[in-house]
């Protein structure tokens, strides 16, 4: 006979904890979609960190649950469920959580600023494959992609620090 | 007390540690030598402006001297996109897209410069002169 049992008091914590980063980082992503565009296919990935801190607080099931999630709601919320906008969203959240898993997992040596930065070179990567092959079929589109590689290491570096310190504040909180 | 203690910890985690500017400094070595690489292969030449549908090339427009202006409607996935090329050089003006994220990109002139409409799938690239021709529209 199976018996139902009452999940304990820190698997309801870390599920609580879950759902409230699944909200922000889902309420992250529909802000930077109505942010104006600080260019072509750019953006501050300010939704990531919120995977890189679920990462540090929950593990990495959770970090990659929450990664395809908030693409999934936050295109939901801003009308893009299915359209080339939310597969190179998806396809760029999934080859970072797959690449700061890795790399969290791998390269213990690295903080979470260098987990950060692999997560926003791959989002980049995955992001110009994907319309290569999917979208556009020209080549010359890799032109595009060193500037862009540029600024996602900054922006990468700036949320690995940015999620490192919030991770030590509800460590310690 | 407290505020001047948090600014240094986040100070110290923009700092990162050691591994972590060793990992900087390799995929930013990366990158510039990908740039390098890929400016090798766009020759020194006249510009000249390629639209495309995916893989197809539509139009072939050499970037007009003086204030003659070229309007080019490129049909894609979605709808017409106007192409305007002029002395400035390449923009979309207009495009069925919902973000316009091709038509803020703005004017481009410079050899290698491209700009992509993904939901359309149109793609303007400002390529170099192969033949000395005026224009090639289908």
């Amino acid at each position: 006979m199976n018996v139902l049992t009452r999940p304990s008091r820190e698997q309801l914590t870390a599920q609580g904890q879950w759902l409230a980063l699944l909200l922000l980082a889902t309420a992250l992503h529909v802000l930077e979609a109505s942010l104006p565009s600080l260019g072509p296919w750019f953006k501050p990935g300010l939704a990531n960190m919120v995977t890189l801190v679920a990462l540090a607080l929950l593990g990495p099931k959770a970090a990659f649950n929450l990664a395809l999630w908030r693409v999934i709601l936050g295109s939901l919320f801003i009308g893009t469920l299915l359209t080339p906008t939310f597969i190179m969203s998806l396809s760029g959240a999934v080859a970072a959580a797959i690449a700061m898993l890795l790399a969290h997992r791998l390269l213990p040596c690295l903080s979470l600023v260098g987990v950060s930065l692999l997560g926003a070179m791959a989002h980049m990567l995955a992001q110009f494959v994907v319309v290569e092959q999917l979208f556009i079929q020209q080549a010359a589109i890799y032109l595009l992609l060193p500037v862009l590689l540029l600024l996602s290491a900054m922006t990468g570096w700036i949320n690995g620090a940015l999620a490192s310190y919030i991770a030590g504040r509800i460590r310690h909180a | 007390m407290n505020t001047w203690h948090d600014r240094r910890t986040l100070l110290r985690h923009l700092l990162g540690r050691p591994a972590d500017r060793f990992l900087l400094v390799l995929l930013l070595g990366g990158t510039m030598a990908l740039w390098l690489t890929l400016r090798t292969f766009v020759a020194d030449d006249r510009p000249m402006v390629e639209v495309y549908h995916h893989e197809r090339l539509l139009a072939i427009y050499p970037i007009p001297e003086g204030s003659e202006e070229i309007r080019f409607i490129a049909h894609g996935d979605l709808g017409p996109s106007e192409i305007l090329i002029s002395g400035d050089g390449a923009r979309i003006s207009s495009s069925p897209c919902q973000s316009k994220r091709c038509v803020l990109s703005g004017t481009h002139k410079h050899l290698g410069d491209i700009i992509a409409c993904v939901p359309n799938g149109i793609l303007v690239r400002i390529g170099s002169a192969r033949a000395g021709f005026d224009g090639i529209a289908e």
